[in-house]
Formats: C-alpha cells, sequence, structure tokens
C-alpha cells in the first residue's frame, strides 16, 4: 500500500518537475530565404523563439544532390548548419523538422542562391498518411485515458463492483494501442521519416528527448494499472486511483495547453480538466449498461454519481476556461485560426454535453425514482452523451496539428544589418510593427566572429514625429544574442536605430541605421 | 521681477549641458612638450556622488605622474606601450596605461579636479584631438565619457558623453 502511494506521489512529481516547455515558432534565418548570395555561406542559421531541438535537417545544394554532411549544432533557440565548403553555384535548400518544447515537429525550409539562381525544389512532403495515422492514434489515447481509465475508477470508487465494464475494458485494450502507436508515430513525425519507419529504433527513441515520451509512457502505466485494477480485487481501488492520477499527470505534462506560461496554473489547470475528463466521460459506460439493468442498486448509484459530478462539471468548465483565454490571448483567435475554430468546435459540443447532462441529472434521474419507465430514455441520453464526447476526443486531438494563437508569429520580423570596418550587428525587431516590440541584437566584429561587449544599449528615436532618443539596456541571452524585450514603439515610420557595445571599460562602438516601421 | 529671475534661471540652466560634462581644463597643448592634464568633474552620475575617476591613457602620452589628492587613493596601471619612446635618452617601452583615483566622495554639488603631469611625444599629430576616456563610478551608477568622434564627423554630430579632449598644436 505503502509502494502505491509513493507511486502515485512520483507520478505527480514526474508531471510538474518538467521545465519550461512551449510551442516554438521560427524567428529569423541567416542568410535570408530567398536570398542571392555572391558566395557559399559558412552556415545557415535558423532562430526559434525557444529552445528547438533538431530532428531531421537535409541539404539539397544547387546541383541538386542532398548533402548528408551539413553539420548541425543547436544551442538554445538558435540551430546552425553549417555548409560543406564545396557548395556549388545554384539554388541550395536547406530543409528542417526541429522539435519544440511541446514535444511537436516544427517544419520547413530555407532557400538561397549562390551567384544566380537555379531550380532547386524542396524535398515535398511525406507526411501524407500520417497525420490521420497520428490522429488517429491520439483519439485511441483518449478513449483509454478518459473511457477506460476513467471507467475502472468509477466502478471501484462509485459502484463498488465491475459491472458493466466491457466497454472500458475494450477502451483500455484500444487506449494501450494508441498510446504506444502515438510514441511510434510522433517519433516519425519528428524525423520525417515514413511510417514504414516505425520497424527501427530510431523513432522509438527521440520522442524521449521532448515531454511528449514520458507523458506517454505516464499514459500507458496508468492504463495497465487500470487494467489490473479491473481483474484484481486485492488493491484494486488504489490502483485504479493511482491510474486516475495518472491521467490527469500525462495530460498536465506534454502538449500546449499544459505548456503555457504561466505554468504554475496552466499545468495543475490541465491535470484538474484530465481528472474531471476522465471521472465524467468514464462513468458514462458503465451507468448506461446500469439503467438498462434496472436493478434496485442502480439508483443510489445514480445519485452518488449526480452529487460529486456536480463539482467536477464546475472544476472542468473553470480549468477549461482558463486555459483557453491563455491559449487564444484575444477572443477575435476563436474563428481566425485553426485552433481557435476547434476551440469553438469544441465549445459547442460541449455546450450539448452540458445541457444533456443537465437533463439527465434533472429530469430523467429523479423521473427514474418514480418510474422505471424512465430508463430507456435516460439510457439513450446517456448514450447520446458518450457518443457527443467521442465527437469532442475527435476535434480536441486535431489541436496536434495547430499552433496555438499564443504562440504565432509573423514569419518574417524586420532585419536590419549594419556594417562598419569594426563590427557587424544585425538587428531583429518583432514583429517590426509600430507597437510592442522585441529586439534581438547579435553583435560580431568585422571578421563576423562573435563580438564579445560588455554591456550593449539600443538607443531609438523617430526625428520626423520629434521622438527624443529613449535608450534601452539589452540583456545577453543564453544564446549568445543581446535581447531588448517589450519596446513601445507608438508611431510607424523611420525609426533611427543606434546600437552602442562596451567592449571594454572606455572602449565602446557604436553603430546606426534607420529602420522602417509598418503601422500595426 | 522674481518671476523674471527666475525664466533667466531656467534659461541658464537650459543652456548649461554643453559644460555638464567631464572636460579637461586646458584645451590646447604643444606636441612634443609637456601637458598638466586637469580633468574637471563638474556632477555626479544622475545626482549620485562620485566615487572613483578612472583615466585612461593614450597612446603617445608617457611619464605619466598624478598628483596626489587629499581623501583620494592613486593607483596606476602600468602596460607596454605599442611602440618605443625616447625620454630624456632614455627608451621606454612600458609606463602608466591608466590612472585611477579611489576613496573619496565628491557630492553631485560639488565640483573638483583630478590633475596628472604628462609628456606629449612627437608621435602625435599635430592639430587632431587627443582624447583621454574617462569612466566616472558613482555610489549607484557609472557614467562612461568615453565618446570619440569617427574622423570627419561634423562638430554638429554632437555626442551625448564625450571624451575630454585636447587639441594638439604643431612644435613652434
Amino acid at each position: 500500500m505503502r509502494l502505491l502511494a509513493a507511486l502515485a506521489t512520483l507520478l505527480l512529481v514526474v508531471g510538474f518537475a518538467t521545465g519550461a516547455r512551449a510551442h516554438a515558432a521560427l524567428v529569423s534565418v541567416e542568410p535570408a530565404s530567398g536570398s542571392i548570395l555572391p558566395s557559399a555561406p559558412k552556415a545557415v542559421e535558423l532562430r526559434f523563439n525557444e529552445a528547438v531541438t533538431p530532428g531531421a535537417i537535409r541539404l539539397i545544394d544547387g546541383a541538386g544532390r542532398a548533402r548528408d554532411e551539413a553539420h548541425v549544432n543547436a544551442a538554445g533557440e538558435t540551430i546552425s548548419v553549417a555548409m560543406p565548403p564545396d557548395l556549388p553555384q545554384g539554388t541550395a535548400v536547406v530543409s528542417y523538422r526541429v522539435i519544440s518544447q511541446d514535444g511537436h515537429p516544427i517544419a520547413g525550409s530555407v532557400i538561397f542562391s549562390i551567384g544566380a539562381p537555379t531550380a532547386t525544389k524542396p524535398p515535398a512532403n511525406a507526411d501524407s498518411g500520417l497525420n490521420t495515422l497520428i490522429w488517429l492514434a491520439r483519439i485511441g489515447l483518449y478513449l483509454g485515458l478518459f473511457v477506460g481509465v476513467g471507467g475502472v475508477f468509477f466502478a471501484r470508487w462509485i459502484v463498488g463492483s465491475t459491472v458493466g465494464m466491457g466497454v472500458s475494458r475494450a477502451a483500455l485494450i484500444v487506449g494501450l494501442f494508441g498510446a504506444t502507436a502515438s510514441l511510434g508515430l510522433l517519433g516519425t513525425d519528428l524525423l520525417g521519416l515514413s511510417p514504414a519507419a516505425l520497424l527501427t529504433p530510431p523513432p522509438w527513441k527521440i520522442p524521449f528527448v521532448t515531454s511528449a515520451g514520458p507523458a506517454l509512457l505516464v499514459a500507458i502505466a496508468a492504463m495497465l494499472a487500470a487494467l489490473i485494477a479491473l481483474f484484481w480485487a486485492a488493491h484494486a481501488r488504489m490502483l485504479a486511483a493511482i491510474a486516475f492520477v495518472g491521467v490527469g499527470a500525462s495530460l498536465a505534462m506534454t502538449g500546449h495547453a499544459a505548456t503555457a506560461p504561466p505554468e504554475m496554473l496552466t499545468r495543475p489547470a490541465m491535470f484538474l480538466h484530465g481528472l474531471g475528463v476522465a471521472f465524467w466521460i468514464g462513468a458514462l459506460a458503465p451507468l448506461a449498461v446500469m439503467v438498462s439493468k434496472s436493478s434496485a442498486a442502480t439508483l443510489p448509484v445514480l445519485n452518488r454519481f449526480s452529487s460529486i459530478a456536480m463539482p467536477v462539471v464546475a472544476a472542468l468548465a473553470l480549468t477549461g476556461l482558463t486555459l483557453a483565454i491563455i491559449q487564444l490571448e484575444r477572443l477575435s483567435a476563436l474563428v481566425e485560426t485553426r485552433y481557435g475554430l476547434i476551440l469553438s468546435i469544441k465549445l459547442a459540443l460541449v455546450l450539448a454535453l452540458l445541457a444533456l447532462a443537465a437533463l439527465n441529472r434533472f429530469r430523467l434521474t429523479p423521473a427514474l425514482a418514480g418510474d422505471h419507465k424512465a430508463a430507456p430514455a435516460l439510457r439513450r441520453s446517456i448514450l447520446l452523451e458518450g457518443a457527443i464526447a467521442l465527437g469532442i476526443f475527435a476535434v480536441v486531438a486535431g489541436w496536434r496539428f495547430t499552433p496555438p494563437p499564443r504562440t504565432i508569429v509573423p514569419e518574417t520580423p524586420l532585419a536590419v544589418h549594419i556594417h562598419s570596418d569594426r563590427a557587424m550587428f544585425q538587428v531583429l525587431v518583432s514583429p517590426g510593427k509600430a507597437g510592442m516590440n522585441d529586439f534581438v541584437l547579435q553583435l560580431m566584429t568585422g571578421e563576423a566572429t562573435p563580438l564579445r561587449a560588455k554591456e550593449a544599449t539600443l538607443t531609438l528615436s523617430l526625428p520626423e514625429r520629434g521622438i527624443e532618443p529613449m535608450e534601452r539596456s539589452a540583456e545577453l541571452g543564453p544564446d549568445g544574442y543581446w535581447h531588448v524585450r517589450k519596446v513601445e514603439l507608438p508611431f510607424a515610420g523611420r525609426w533611427h536605430v543606434q546600437i552602442d557595445a562596451l567592449v571594454t571599460d572606455f572602449e565602446k562602438i557604436t553603430l546606426e541605421d534607420d529602420i522602417e516601421v509598418a503601422p500595426p | 521681477m522674481p518671476k523674471r529671475s527666475c525664466l533667466i534661471l531656467v534659461a541658464a540652466l537650459a543652456a548649461s549641458p554643453a559644460d555638464a560634462h567631464v572636460t579637461l581644463e586646458t584645451k590646447q597643448a604643444t606636441v612634443g612638450g609637456s601637458y598638466k592634464a586637469v580633468f574637471a568633474v563638474p556632477h555626479g552620475c544622475a545626482g549620485s556622488p562620485t566615487v572613483k575617476i578612472r583615466v585612461q591613457i593614450p597612446e603617445g602620452v608617457i611619464a605619466v605622474k598624478p598628483m596626489p589628492k587629499a581623501g583620494w587613493n592613486v593607483d596606476v596601471v602600468e602596460g607596454k606601450y605599442a611602440s618605443e619612446y625616447d625620454y630624456h635618452g632614455n627608451k621606454l617601452s612600458s609606463g602608466v596605461k591608466e590612472v585611477a583615483w579611489s576613496g573619496g566622495k565628491l557630492s553631485d554639488k560639488n565640483y573638483d579636479e583630478f590633475i596628472m603631469h604628462t609628456v606629449l611625444t612627437d608621435s602625435l599629430k599635430p592639430n587632431t584631438t587627443l582624447y583621454f576616456p574617462v569612466v566616472q563610478e558613482c555610489e549607484t551608477g557609472v557614467s562612461r565619457w568615453i565618446e570619440i568622434p569617427a574622423e570627419g564627423a561634423g562638430p554638429s554630430h554632437e555626442s551625448k558623453s564625450p571624451a575630454p579632449g585636447v587639441k594638439l598644436l604643431p612644435k613652434p
């Protein structure tokens, strides 16, 4: 018993101890995609808005050959792809697939030409059938976690017997397959392989560099525990509880919602949301069976479930609303982004589900007490609830393919390159429009080696509107770049940018240039 | 009447920023001669009292001897020169590269001077300005008087915290 309690605690700790993770987006590329260069660059640098892990990175040179000697170097937010020295003239393509911290892949291509452009094409995306498989596996996983584990928890804690567990047992089997398949499919997706590669080890290893691998293992463990609790009465209640906690922990460990800042809020919210779904949806199948059998024991169970379900549904709504607000950032995203559309459909289905639940709770369950003929109506209503829940799983599984609005960054932030004999400064402004902007300063010497500065300051002015220089000091990030975050540029126009890099106590390098800031 | 004097005071304050830098008192010096560099410190760093003054000695300036100052410690940092200089028949290849006064406290309300004796070698180009970058450290904050205008930049391009400079005159 003590061991089981310790296991449950461990599940919880693993669930919350993973670091900051979210959905990455490409911020800048050097050389810029589409550029024509006089000679081959030493390296192609991809900068993301957060640390990423390289998955598959491929180089196709100007002669159309795939080159495998491109050396990939990842440091925090930046991935640098060293170019072979003998890159021929023509258009080269670097296609990348990196793993963002929430365990999802980000893919794209950088195209640049040496000398003159040629007709090199980026490699075609090979994932035609893969996304469908990933989606199906995820629905299976949800079935196992919510219908399966939730059903076993209902049987062991609310009913006290394993009557009508057929659906839950089947869901657990489906869920175990779904979770295992998700693991391998995630790997093939991250590495940009075809489903045939599932027979080789790499796609099974790569999920574990992300939070998704451990989360799936926790899900598998939870479903196994629930299966044991179904057949083995000795520690069934304890095992069912551990499996139940595991559902929440698995969901809180990975994905868009659990990894959104502030994690102190989103992870517990996701955890509770998962528990609530499992409690509610898991009970539906066994309840439907019990109602159709319509024994004397059904009514007390129904009443017990209803009394707990009320606060659970309230917690579900509250946590769901919290997560939605954090992910969307603004109401218009509900219809303007794919993520928001999925959420809108989910909300509509949830409203239907709530209406049915209210009908069951306030009309059909009391009716059952007086008249056993009400049973078929209640049973139909519960089955309909189950069908809607399945629909919600199918819709929510689609979130895997859409970035949440909070992570969407414009693809081409404003960039300016300032050059003198002594130094080269690359300045990135995102989004590069009037309003709040983030600046990234990349300081290099005249020989393009990193410039070690003690301090860096950014000074901005807009002479045409009479805005006097405003000075902000930059912070050195772990990526080696200097960052100035949340700079308010009140107007569009030709802003004057001055960067001072303090090289020694007595010496600083000052470079300046103008940038054209677009209207919001 | 008091109103008008108030206005005059405002005008005077507004016009004074040019003098609010750390500067050299003697604005001209002759190449090949000695130069008494007097650094005038008119204020602290944004109101905070000055606790340390560091002066970088430019290349071609030798035989540096800081004047001791009551209430302040004076330290020098020695190092190699970029080239050798002849000084009273001796070849000098190293010497003082930085002078620092520390341990004192100069209130923002007061003015003070920090003095050193130097020799300007023949290697310096006449009709240019020789800059002595100064780092003024305060109880809170630092002011760096280290900006040296790029060659050819006009006087209209006024920097915010220029290094104190002295105009070099040719040998008579």
